[in-house]
């Protein structure tokens, strides 16, 4: 009887996060498939959703793959998978230093560090990325310093460049807090135990530190790279070039610019199955690290 | 007028719709889903060779009724109504008025249909949204008792083939899809002796300094006219061979793709735009200090491309009476001179002509041609609705030169 009471007490405190899902996940990922598979009235030219799944038509759907497949739509996912393995990289090769550094050697700097670190970002997206803006056009002053240097380059003139560097400098801090979690939490006698063993501090690290924080750089990697695939506005203020248009763009454009919401909503539902497929080797993988970690 | 050196409001407004646009991605969505019920037949859609009277369900307001007073909520483009003229109207009215902004026209007619907003008057709409709006019972038919400034409008628009009888809508304002460029930047102008100046946007050259306007109707509009095809046509084959051109455009010359011709080529980080007429007007403002207003240049076809939008009252207007008087205190002279002075877009107003503006100092001389003479709109061509399976064909080649 205890039992069940505590199964029952479990269960509500889950209930929350359920209906939480429910009302902000499930039920809108319905009514966009509704949409997606619906169609749209003759004259006021606005989708129609048909909520009867029988009553769901694949004509956009299947025009909309053969566009992803073969068409222009494919020149737009690769170019948009590109840019977000690249942002990734770079935001590791960036903030794994910084949240190594933090976890390990700030000593009583840390805190002050970290608020530092993320003090930048209390300013709204927008006005960042508006402030490289003016600081990289013609006359701003990061390209006047690259000048000084001999370095000419426009970088507003749609380069993909910029749009990765956009998505890194807006999404890394995202990345380093929870690799810091991580790192901050790893046992200093493991790596103790590997020194004492005769590894050097490089190899104690590849050896002990980087397999540690695998879990951690899994989170945040996707922590990060789940919302760069749906950005849209990086690439507005950056580039706004055909030369970078990434998916988000395409999705913005059909349901806010067109009479054709349905093919948005197609979009938006085949990029999230692929992110559905990289979540499930996220979990996958996390799962089996932990039973690693813990034999 | 905005600060010529100062933050760019409109941009940012533009970059935080944006992102308000991606956060309320599913809010939009499910907006859309509101209406299960599916219209049954086609509108019919008004062309300067055959205009429509448009059916009225409900009455205009009555005559000789005071003004409601409160606030008065206005559905507008981003920095399209001069600050100073609002706050003057406030003060000879004793109310307020506060400004919502959409980004296209679709989402302002989501926005109505959906009930979410339910504005007083709206400023800023074509006739490509015209009909489903007095088909969806959105507009009440003006009394133009209330309007006694309406015969300032010029001539070809008291009485437009969208409207005949200019039942529901007033003209704001009217525009030109030109070029805008920096004549001191090392253009050729010989493109625009030439008389088909369009081509100046495949000229490698202009590489990495040159825009074109983020307007599908646009843009598609111009390279038909370049290529001398129907800039209003549904022919697959033609629109086929316009994708073809965008993509040569793209690999020449790497356009950016946005609205913001007022402001950069007037910085001069861009030699070339394709524009509206209004935004070189506008850009005399955003000119660096140091550089004379003579440098903007415009030029737009001899059969330009006009077009113009309109004041409109909803329904549902809780004020009628003072959305009427706002429009026809925006009708008068010296106020819409003083809205020109900030807005930049050329009223519709046939007391404004070029040679009194150039006079009064608002427009440069070299910028005549960026103003659109009452003779020029009623002879121009006219980018018109387009029925919805032409339209679908215009936004794919669209998106599909975007997709790079």
């Amino acid at each position: 009887m205890r039992k069940n009471e505590g199964q029952w007490l479990w269960g509500l405190l889950a209930a929350p996060g359920t209906i939480w899902l429910l009302l902000l996940f499930a039920l809108p990922f319905y009514g966009l498939a509704c949409v997606a598979f619906g169609e749209i009235d003759p004259i006021f030219r606005n989708a129609v959703a048909a909520w009867n799944p029988l009553e769901w038509r694949f004509e956009n759907f299947g025009e909309v793959m053969g566009e992803i497949l073969t068409g222009s739509l494919r020149r737009v996912f690769v170019r948009t998978f590109g840019y977000v393995l690249a942002a990734v990289v770079l935001s590791f090769l960036i903030g794994y230093p910084v949240a190594y550094y933090l976890a390990r050697h700030a000593g009583r700097w840390r805190g002050l560090l970290l608020a530092l670190m993320i003090l930048p970002f209390w300013v709204n997206y927008l006005m960042r990325m508006l402030a490289w803006v003016n600081l990289l056009q013609v006359d701003g002053w990061a390209t006047k310093a690259f000048s000084a240097f001999g370095f000419q380059y426009n970088f507003l003139d749609g380069k993909g460049i910029t749009v990765i560097l956009g998505l890194v400098y807006g999404y890394v801090p995202f990345l380093v807090l929870p690799l810091y979690a991580s790192l901050e939490r790893l046992d200093v006698r493991l790596l103790e135990a590997a020194r004492d063993l005769g590894a050097s501090p490089g190899h104690a690290f590849r050896m002990v530190t980087v397999p540690l924080s695998r879990p951690g750089m899994m989170a945040a990697g996707v922590i990060i790279a789940l919302p760069m695939f749906g950005d849209y506005y990086t690439n507005d203020m950056l580039s706004r070039s055909p030369a970078t248009e990434m998916i988000g763009n395409q999705v913005d454009f059909y349901l806010n610019g067109t009479t054709q919401p349905q093919k948005g909503a197609v979009l938006v539902l085949v990029l999230s199955a692929m992110l559905v497929v990289f979540m499930a080797y996220y979990l996958v993988t996390t799962m089996r690290m932990q039973r690693e970690l813990q034999t | 007028m905005t600060d010529r050196y100062g933050f760019n409001r409109r941009r940012f407004l533009q970059g935080s719709a944006a992102v308000a646009g991606g956060l309320m991605l599913p809010a939009s969505l499910l907006s859309a889903c509101g209406d299960d019920n599916v219209s049954g037949s086609a509108l019919t859609l008004a062309r300067p060779d055959r205009p429509v009277t448009l059916p009225t369900a409900v009455n205009p307001i009555a005559g000789g009724l005071s003004h409601e007073g409160g606030t008065l909520q206005i559905l507008n483009w981003v920095d399209y109504l001069n600050p100073d003229t609002i706050a003057r109207f406030e003060e000879l009215y004793g109310v307020k008025t506060a400004v919502t902004t959409y980004d296209t026209e679709e989402i302002a007619l989501n926005k109505l249909r959906s009930g979410a907003f339910q504005p007083d008057l709206i400023i800023g709409l074509t006739d490509s949204v015209l009909p489903r709006l007095v088909a969806a019972d959105l507009l009440q038919p003006l009394n133009k008792s209330y309007l006694s400034n309406f015969n300032n409008v010029i001539a070809g628009l008291r009485d437009p083939y969208y409207d005949v009888g200019a039942q529901y809508t007033v003209p704001y304002i009217i525009y030109s899809t030109g070029i805008g460029y920096r004549a001191d930047m090392d253009v050729d102008t010989s493109y625009f002796d030439s008389g088909n100046g369009w081509d100046i946007l495949w000229d490698p050259a202009y590489s990495g300094r040159l825009g074109i306007l983020d307007s599908y109707r646009d843009v598609i509009g111009s390279v038909l006219h370049r290529n001398g095809e129907d800039i209003n046509t549904g022919d697959q084959k033609v629109l086929d061979a316009v994708l073809e051109d965008l993509r040569e455009m793209a690999a020449a010359t790497n356009p950016k793709i946005d609205i913001l011709a007022y402001t950069e080529v007037p910085a001069g980080t861009r030699a070339v735009n394709q524009c509206w007429s209004g935004d070189m007007l506008l850009g005399v403002w955003y000119l660096p200090e140091d550089v004379d207003w003579n440098v903007l240049s415009y030029w737009q076809p001899d059969d330009m491309v006009t077009g113009n939008d309109f004041f409109c009252i909803p329904t549902k207007s809780a004020r009628p009476v003072l959305a009427h008087e706002f429009t026809n205190f925006f009708l008068d002279v010296d106020n819409a001179l003083e809205n020109f002075g900030w807005t930049g877009y050329q009223p519709a107003l046939e007391a404004l002509p070029a040679s009194t503006l150039i006079e009064w100092e608002y427009v440069p001389p070299n910028l005549e041609n960026a103003l659109i003479t009452p003779e020029q709109y009623a002879a121009g061509k006219r980018a018109v609705a387009l029925e919805p399976e032409v339209d679908n064909r215009w936004t794919d080649v669209w998106a599909a030169f975007n997709a790079g």
